[in-house]
């Protein structure tokens, strides 16, 4: 009897998939774990908790265009996206031939605890949101750890950190 | 018979039809150039000679060569392990088998022509495109049918009624006008539908063509659905193949399911109304071009084992309808046969062998032959150690397979779960779904996915359209992901 590693599933030895959560099982072994984000020892923010605006944020708008400017210090990389409808921050995976808009892999993504998906930008009625897709290490928005899948409105000059690795946005 | 067996006619230079004579004189030809070489050889010639000059002897090795020259299927298989660790729990693996046919026997093998019904819901939410964009396409694809082949139609409401009476496709306009006087009006009344094209599709000789119902439908059938399943297993039994297209979110694709199972038919989700045709051209062209039809798979395995789920993956992706006696459909077009077991072993001792064995049999009568049942066999198994192996190689092709139907359950789960009220573990299964969808980088499915998360979130329900884009999307992308592979891997 295996554990699932995602949910804690107890999962059948020779299974290749979790039932529960659908996670590859051989990824445990350590064979291919280069690729999957490590839990890094989170440090116990003492800032102020103080939660920035949540939405409802549900209603996706395909028609309105913005421009994103996203720096990410550790790397000097600036970065220049249109945000329509929606904007996906992780790490590219060729394996699954899955390319985030955002890939943070050259930034040192991986050893800051960057899943490969992490979280997502979106274009909502309610205005920008970001929301953080159940991402291993979290997310953090002016230093406040978000929940998962809830929508956080952005602001222009906010600060984010997937994982450790920090990134500033501005609205162009 | 095994293709290593010496081709006794080859040894004395002779073909299968000469005479007595003529093998006597080649006989003593083959024995005076033989001479001075290894035994063996005048063995073989000997041997040769002795059953081609005994007439009864040589009708059953001609019998035998001839099967041994049909050697029209071949199957391959693969495990995801060959070693079990010794455990006091229950362990799975997996297998996929492909069964291919000859592909040169194929292409000379003049095929039977078809029998095929169109059975068209004509109730009254057919009406506009949908109902349109189905006669369009049932015109169209008698236009690609060749005379020989036997169609007949038949629409249905709250009863049936015989548009086309089973006839052979000559008079193109007349078929084509009859078609376009359906109209819509009235309920959904499937059993009186597929009653009547029984009728029809019997009404040709069933074994000398490859016979087949496709149904076209978008709505619940009401309060006959026991009916509908028997007369499925009757049709089943008669060779008659059944393929349900359902159009539109209201139809039930559980139902379509067990109505397809018996025959190992197919059932598919058409979203759009202007995809009809493609989907019925598609199903109309394997069924013109069949290897072998009604394959059916037992499973020969110790008591250890069984096995616990089924998925067919080529030339469409299905789940099987685990019995007995599993009903595979049919080997049709370029694509192979593939699919997918899970199985579960019970706990074993040290050192046990656990065998797999698997029978798989096909109709591979050609044409207006009478059936021509061939059965081949699979050996497999795996031994029983006490530590675990090295980590073994699990083939991308088999990860990739139990990958897809790992989150094609993964949706049926949580659409069950949601269905008995279990609403918390519905929503975190979904979610897992659109993580796992997001990383297969299934965009349009995982926000689907994450719309079903947010619905079960505000309303506790999911959506009959979220569960069928999903459904048949996670079928779909078996279909895309794999067969492209597979294609690799043939070229």
């Amino acid at each position: 009897m295996k554990t699932c590693h995602e949910c804690g599933a107890p999962q059948l030895e020779g299974s290749l998939f979790c039932t529960e959560c659908g996670v590859e099982m051989a990824y445990q072994k350590g064979a291919t774990s280069g690729n999957l984000t490590t839990a890094l020892p989170f440090k116990q923010f003492t800032s102020p908790k103080l939660s920035p605006p949540v939405v409802d944020g549900q209603t996706l708008l395909k028609t309105v265009q913005k421009k994103l400017v996203f720096m990410i210090p550790s790397s000097r990389r600036r970065v220049i996206l249109t945000l329509q409808e929606q904007l996906y921050i992780g790490r590219a995976n060729p394996e699954a031939e899955l390319y985030p808009d955002l890939d943070l892999a050259g930034d040192g993504g991986e050893d800051a605890g960057v899943s490969r998906v992490h979280a997502v930008i979106q274009m909502t009625a309610d205005g920008v949101v970001l929301r953080d897709l159940n991402s291993t290490n979290g997310t953090l928005l002016n230093n406040y750890l978000l929940d998962p899948e809830m929508a956080y409105l952005l602001s222009n000059g906010s600060e984010i950190q997937f994982g450790e690795l920090l990134v500033h946005i501005f609205f162009d | 018979m095994t293709s290593e067996q010496p081709d006794y006619y080859r040894i004395l230079d002779v073909s299968p039809q000469d005479s007595l004579e003529t093998i006597q004189a080649a006989y003593k030809k083959a024995q005076k150039q033989a001479d001075g070489k290894p035994k063996t050889a005048q063995q073989l010639i000997h041997a040769a000679y002795e059953v081609l000059a005994d007439p009864d002897r040589r009708a059953i090795y001609d019998e035998l060569l001839h099967e041994a020259r049909q050697q029209d299927l071949h199957i391959s298989l693969e495990l995801s392990r060959d070693t079990l660790t010794i455990s006091d729990q229950e362990q799975l693996l997996y297998m996929l088998v492909e069964v291919t046919a000859d592909q040169q026997q194929a292409d000379q093998k003049k095929h039977r022509p078809l029998n095929l019904c169109f059975v068209i819901d004509r109730s009254t939410s057919m009406k506009g495109e949908r109902l349109n964009r189905v006669k369009q396409a049932a015109s169209l694809i008698f236009e690609k049918l060749t005379p020989d082949d036997i169609i007949s139609l038949v629409s249905f409401s709250d009863r049936a009624e015989v548009v086309i009476e089973a006839t052979n496709n000559s008079n193109l306009r007349l078929l084509q006008s009859r078609i376009s006087s359906i109209s819509p009006s009235g309920g959904t009344e499937m059993y009186q539908g597929l009653m009547a094209a029984h009728k029809q599709l019997a009404a040709v000789n069933l074994a000398q063509h490859n016979n087949h119902l496709i149904l076209l439908t978008d709505g619940h059938t009401y309060g006959d659905e026991v009916e509908c399943l028997a007369l499925a297993e009757k049709l089943a039994a008669k060779s008659i193949g059944i393929s349900a297209f359902g159009i539109g979110t209201e139809w039930n694709d559980t139902f379509l399911d067990k109505l397809v199972a018996p025959s190992g038919g197919h059932s598919n989700y058409i979203e759009a109304p202007e995809q009809v045709l493609k989907f019925l051209q598609e199903r109309v062209q394997g069924l013109g071009n069949i290897h072998a039809r009604n394959v059916r798979l037992v499973s020969h395995f110790s008591q250890a084992a069984t096995i616990s789920y089924g998925l067919k993956i080529s030339p469409f992706t299905q789940p099987l309808a685990l019995s007995d006696e599993v009903m595979l459909g049919n080997l049709e077009g370029r694509a192979p046969l593939t699919f997918l077991l899970e199985v579960r072993v019970t706990p074993q001792p040290r050192e046990a062998r656990v065998r797999l064995p698997l029978e798989i049999t096909g109709d591979l009568s050609a044409m207006a032959g009478n059936p021509r049942e061939k059965s081949y066999r699979t050996d497999a198994q795996c031994l029983v150690l006490a530590e675990a192996p090295a980590a073994e190689e699990t083939s991308p092709f088999l990860t990739k397979a139990v990958r897809i139907m790992t989150l094609y359950r993964l949706n049926e789960k949580a659409w069950s779960e949601a269905q008995l009220g279990n609403i918390d573990q519905a929503t975190r299964r979904m979610q897992h779904l659109t993580t796992r969808l997001l990383e297969a980088g299934e965009t349009r499915l995982a926000s689907q996915a994450q719309m079903e998360v947010n619905r079960l979130n505000h309303l506790g329900t999911m959506s009959l359209e979220g569960r069928k884009t999903i459904k048949y999307g996670t079928r779909a992308l078996i279909d895309a992901t794999l067969k492209l592979d597979q294609n690799e891997n043939l070229s």
